[in-house]
């Protein structure tokens, strides 16, 4: 195991530096996330300043919901980046390489991608010490808000690892696999973005359920910001990050010894 | 030199032609794939329906009201892909980096007219086999009617055939910046970003802050999906094409003149 670990980092070092070898692509990557990531939230709050609350959620609700989902994403897009794009390496055959490395598939692949992604931390960042510094100061929230939105932030992004790892399995089926992720990912993370009371009954179910983005920003939300729920939100948080993740390496695992090359 | 291109432009139509068509024809082996793709994208809008169904809940949607904003999204929805989701660059920075860019410059043929013929293509074949079944599911899942019994709709695809031409020359922009940059991948999800915003596509134009606005009607953005739009709901009148015509013709110079710069920047990577 602390071999792995070793050997993880010194993986992750070699993707680091080999992304900065183009610094002035990184800087502009950078800024542009921001950007790009500023903009999304910009159509939020727009929609919050012309009708005021969502379903009785306020801007700094709906910004804190906004927030945590960005570096949840954050934090699973940065360990994580390849098992996104898993596509490219089934398609092109690159996944044939990682099969005859005396490693553990995963932990061979996950380390490539290594990515930093320092626009959508200080943009998810930002908008969260705004959205909880209003709610501090309107005593709506206390300071215990703080240790329990970064542990809402930790569960969230490992639930939605376990989703888009699930997704990518799929892949050794159907070999492409950018249209499912567009549904259980962008469109789930799009939805979730906003209180699920807004959306028929069904669609936040599954959205608490099958897909359970929910369970990254919403649920937690429920209890920190509005006193909903109870603490036993954040056992439950855990458990179901647990089982999520659990599921889906299971789910991984058997997809992988399906997987057929697509190479010649 | 930009005389001497406009030329070239002039004495290939059939080639231009061959070009869109071959990208049609290309695209149209994968159609099967792209219609069940479709259906990802038809979930997108509408989960953006429900968004503002939710909202008409609770609130006046003004001037729209919810059916309206139901039509709206559905509209701007199926239009994305005329309008926004063309090929990155136009394929520039690939060519940059395989050097390709070299050997496209020595054709006979403008850069510019050979890959904007090349996105008609691709526009053609996603408008008949993306933008209609969209627009279709989407009617259906809302349980919706064309707008005005469709007798709006042809003067919308005229400004969506303009918004087309808007989207390549915008492209092409971002493809030739990697002659600079060598990676323009951000530059082009900025441009969707900025649709997404300034365009209107969730919101409409005049319930954004003054000085949003501002910033969106000193650009070509609104003329991409908004004026389209606005036309089909008919709550524009279609002198605003004035507008498409005029971003149009500014492009195409731009265009012309990158056209003229990357030439002089032009250089072979790799061996």
């Amino acid at each position: 195991m602390n071999t792995y670990i070793k050997l993880y980092l010194l993986l992750v070092r070699t993707s680091i530096r080999s992304r900065m070898q183009y610094r002035f692509n990184f800087a502009f990557g950078t800024i542009l996330a921001a950007f790009i990531q500023l903009s999304e939230f910009l159509m939020i709050a727009i929609v919050l300043a012309k009708f005021g609350a969502v379903r009785g959620w306020s801007v700094h609700e709906v910004g804190y919901l906004f927030a945590v989902m960005t570096l949840s994403k954050m934090l699973y897009r940065t360990f994580a980046d390849e098992v996104h794009h898993l596509e490219r390496y089934l398609v092109e055959g690159e996944l044939d390489q990682l099969l005859t490395k005396p490693l553990p598939v995963l932990l061979s692949l996950m380390p490539r991608g290594f990515r930093l992604m320092p626009g959508e931390l200080l943009q998810g960042g930002g908008i969260l010490a705004w959205a909880l510094g209003a709610m501090l100061a309107g005593g709506q929230v206390t300071w215990w808000a703080v240790p329990q939105t970064l542990f809402a932030v930790l569960t969230g992004a490992v639930v939605l690892f376990a989703i888009g790892l699930a997704t990518a399995t799929c892949g050794f089926w159907t070999t492409r696999i950018s249209m499912l992720q567009n549904m259980t990912e962008d469109a789930a993370q799009t939805a979730a973005r906003y209180p699920l009371t807004l959306y028929p009954g069904w669609m936040s179910g599954l959205l608490l359920t099958a897909l359970p983005v929910g369970l990254v920003n919403y649920v937690p939300a429920l209890y920190i910001l509005r006193g909903e729920l109870g603490a036993w939100v954040f056992p439950l948080l855990a458990a179901a990050a647990c089982l999520a993740v659990l599921l889906a390496l299971r789910f991984w695992k058997f997809g992988i010894s399906k997987y057929q090359s697509t190479g010649s | 030199m930009i005389s001497f291109r406009t030329r070239l432009f002039k004495s290939n139509p059939r080639l231009y032609s061959a070009l869109a068509a071959k990208a049609y024809a290309r695209n149209i082996q994968y159609r099967g794939s792209h219609l069940l793709h479709n259906f990802a994208s038809a979930v997108f809008g509408y989960l953006y329906a429900c968004i503002w169904i939710g909202l008409g809940r609770d609130h006046s949607l003004g001037e729209y009201g919810i059916l309206g904003m139901m039509q709206y999204i559905t509209f701007t929805q199926a239009s994305l892909w005329i309008s926004s989701f063309t090929t990155p660059g136009l394929g520039i920075p690939q060519s940059v980096r395989t050097g390709q860019i070299a050997l496209d410059l020595m054709r006979p043929v403008h850069l510019f007219a050979h890959l904007a013929a090349k996105e008609w293509g691709q526009i053609g074949y996603q408008f008949l086999y993306k933008s209609i079944p969209v627009y279709v599911i989407m009617l259906l899942a809302l349980g919706l009617t064309p707008a005005h019994h469709g007798t709006t709709l042809p003067i919308a695809l005229v400004a969506l055939a303009g918004s087309a031409y808007l989207s390549i020359c915008i492209g092409y922009l971002i493809g030739v910046s990697a002659l600079w940059t060598t990676e323009s991948s951000w530059l082009h999800w900025g441009n969707q970003a900025l649709m997404n915003l300034l365009a209107g596509f969730f919101i409409p134009l005049q319930w954004l802050p003054e000085w949003l606005q501002a910033i969106a009607w000193a650009s070509p953005y609104p003329f991409m999906l908004y004026a389209p739009t606005q036309l089909y709901l008919r709550k524009e009148h279609p002198i605003v094409l004035l507008g498409t015509l005029a971003w149009c013709a500014a492009l195409t110079l731009t265009c012309l003149l990158a056209t003229r710069m990357l030439r002089h920047k032009v250089e072979v990577q790799g061996g």
